[in-house]
């Protein structure tokens, strides 16, 4: 009888994770902050509480979060315009994030570049820029001199499908095959590099191709399943640590909102969406914690009402950070 | 102690001494490594210094750069190679969109100390694409120095100088200057001013402004016209971004004509700027227009020996340019 009844059990319950709960538990949390900031920028944008643009990265956090969540602190981020909530990833405050927003003088470049081109040097995350590519080739360039330098530690760059068409990334993801740098390149493909359909970018199925061509390691995996990312990153991360050269990572995924916020995306079949938000990374890793009894309403509560409060907090500080005085548009061109 | 050398042994010689110097200078680029370079600028610097800091490149601009910015965040002084000024186009992106906007974009949180050197310039039979100037694509941008040496002198000097430096350097070499152009140079090193042009010749009846190998040109047509009474000042650039005002201004005070001479095509060459500066500040010193003597406005620069003629600014251009200008 007894018997019977754990078999029951047995069957019922999911199968153990690999990871701890300490580590499911961080992922979560992660993909959730980034969401709420990330929708909470949007909504501030919308109020015009800031000027200039904003790049949603909502639907896409299992490859934001995963692609970059096993980083040191010596580690290096080269994210693209789209990646502001990498920079949270990395461990960014939240304070400076929405300052950044604000262009207000507590953000890390004082107001100089715009809402998405944040970097963070104490954090080892390069400033972009909106040239496309542009972040690679720098980021390659890093690895080159940390690889020379003999140190271990490894740099993950961001970009979306469109970005792989351009000459630049090609002439990075070469340099980084000859010299077997420590790089991660994260292709977020969420299928629209703007409006262009990826039909209209590539005849590839998978992006992880492209590595192909320069002698390196590609793979693709379902960037809604952060644990599927962040399996794939870590691999890929340890496999640059030790020496053994550069990984492409294709994130199968998809960009909920327009290119940016004055783009309402009337390109997109309203079906396409629908489909994509029942594969939203959230839900989905929610259900697998839950069915492992490590999450439940309560917890969920408690994570959403502690980052409320931080980003509260935080859009508090930058709306009271003050601009930056106008001759200061004078400072910082040269040394 | 001193001794006479030419314009492309005081490039290798900086090369070495600052490589020898600072172990966080490197080079890349193309050919520049196992082959010396196409001129032999970087000539023994792979025999002495090894793959790890003389990197010979793929071929692609666009790297070559991004790779310096890269590894510039990282305490590298890298001086990465443009063998062709011509071919700089694939990475004028790294070197204007990032290297030059680095430290403004990160509110100097970035600085991004890198030496381009670039080879330029005309009068060598090298035709479409291995001969054109385009210093002026990037004294537009603020943020990165522009610098175009005339001397042997200057060309160890002012590398050693923007080596050293925390900003981005563009170094234009003109390939007609490598084995044309020399002076005394001291064995040792030094440095010269990346913020000071210099007055090559004084004079009195007129100011000419210019720079690389059109610098040699002026002074061969100014030595010709003094004998004809007219005493030109010979104002060498040096530096195209950021000017040296200064000097410019307090020249053509004295003199009150100008001639700008490059061999640049002549819309929006540097002349323009050189120009519209003086109208604003040196307006009421001047007794006659301000005159250009330039390359023309074709695609630079036609191979076929009379074409190029045709293109290069020569001394007797720039001695009718001076009559002109002291009849006026």
């Amino acid at each position: 009888m007894a018997t019977k009844v754990n078999r029951a059990t047995a069957v019922r319950e999911a199968p153990a994770s690999r990871h701890s709960p300490e580590l499911l538990l961080g992922l979560y949390r992660m993909m959730v902050k980034c969401r709420m900031c990330d929708e909470k920028a949007r909504i501030l944008f919308k109020q015009g509480k800031y000027a200039g643009n904003f790049y949603s990265n909502v639907g896409q956090e299992g490859g934001e979060v995963g692609g970059a969540f096993s980083l040191r602190k010596d580690d290096w981020v080269a994210p693209s315009h789209r990646d502001w909530t990498s920079c949270i990833v990395k461990g960014a405050p939240l304070k400076a994030c929405f300052a950044q927003l604000y262009g207000k003088t507590d953000s890390p470049d004082r107001g100089k570049s715009t809402p998405a081109h944040m970097g963070y040097p104490e954090l080892h995350i390069i400033t972009p820029a909106s040239t496309i590519a542009a972040q690679l080739m720098i980021g390659t360039g890093v690895a080159w001199g940390l690889k020379r330098q003999g140190k271990d530690s490894v740099v993950v760059s961001y970009c979306g499908d469109g970005a792989t068409s351009i000459g630049w990334f090609h002439e990075a993801l070469n340099f980084a095959g000859v010299h077997k740098l420590p790089m991660l390149y994260v292709v977020q493909n969420n299928l629209w590099a703007e409006s262009v359909p990826l039909r209209l970018q590539t005849a590839l199925t998978d992006l992880s191709d492209r590595a192909k061509g320069h002698g390196i390691t590609g793979v693709s995996v379902d960037g809604n399943d952060i644990l599927a990312v962040y399996e794939a990153a870590t691999k890929a991360i340890a496999r640059a640590r030790a020496g053994q050269g550069p990984t492409v990572l294709e994130c199968k995924t998809y960009r909920w909102y327009g290119h940016s916020e004055i783009d309402p995306a009337k390109y997109r079949m309203p079906e396409e969406l629908a489909e994509w938000k029942k594969k939203d990374p959230i839900p989905r890793f929610e259900k697998y914690l839950a069915d492992r009894k490590l999450l439940n309403d309560q917890i969920k509560k408690q994570v959403r009402d502690e980052i409320t409060h931080e980003i509260d907090q935080a859009v508090e500080f930058a709306e009271n950070s003050p601009y930056p005085a106008p001759e200061e548009a004078l400072e910082h061109i040269w040394a | 102690m001193a001794r006479t050398i030419t314009f492309i042994d005081a490039i290798n010689e900086a090369l070495h001494q600052e490589m020898e110097r600072d172990s966080r200078v490197c080079i890349l680029g193309e050919d520049l490594g196992m082959g010396g370079g196409v001129f032999k600028a970087t000539a023994g610097l792979y025999q002495k210094f090894g793959e790890e800091r003389v990197l010979d490149s793929p071929l692609a601009e666009g790297i070559i750069i991004a790779a310096a910015i890269g590894a510039s965040l990282v305490g590298y002084r890298p001086v990465p190679e443009i063998q062709f000024a011509d071919f700089i186009g694939d990475a004028v992106d790294p070197i204007l969109q990032q290297a030059a906007k680095l430290r403004y974009r990160s509110a100097g949180g970035y600085s991004c100390p890198i030496t381009i050197r670039v080879c330029w310039g005309g009068g060598t039979g090298g035709g479409l694409y291995h001969s054109q100037e385009n210093t002026t694509w990037f004294a537009h941008e603020p943020g990165i120095r522009v610098l175009a040496p005339s001397t042997a002198y200057d060309a160890k000097g002012m590398l050693i100088a923007a080596i050293r430096d925390e900003n981005p350097v563009l170094f234009f070499e003109h390939k007609k200057l490598y084995r044309t152009a020399k002076s005394e140079v001291p064995e040792e090193p030094y440095t010269v001013s990346l913020d000071e042009a210099a007055v090559r010749r004084p004079g009195r009846d007129m100011t000419v402004l210019t720079y690389g190998y059109m610098a040699s040109v002026v002074m061969e047509a100014a030595e010709e016209m003094a004998k004809r009474g007219v005493e030109a000042e010979v104002v060498d650039l040096r530096t195209l971004a950021p000017l040296d005002k200064r000097t410019i201004v307090e020249s053509v005070r004295k003199t009150n004509r100008c001639l700008i001479v490059h061999e640049d095509t002549k819309t929006l060459g540097i002349g323009a700027e050189l120009s519209a500066i003086l109208n604003e500040e040196a307006f009421d010193d001047l007794d006659a227009p301000i005159m250009r003597v330039t390359g023309p406005d074709i695609p630079p620069v036609p191979f076929s020996p009379p074409l190029e003629k045709f293109f290069m600014v020569d001394k007797d251009k720039v001695m009718a340019g001076m009559e002109k200008l002291a009849g006026y």
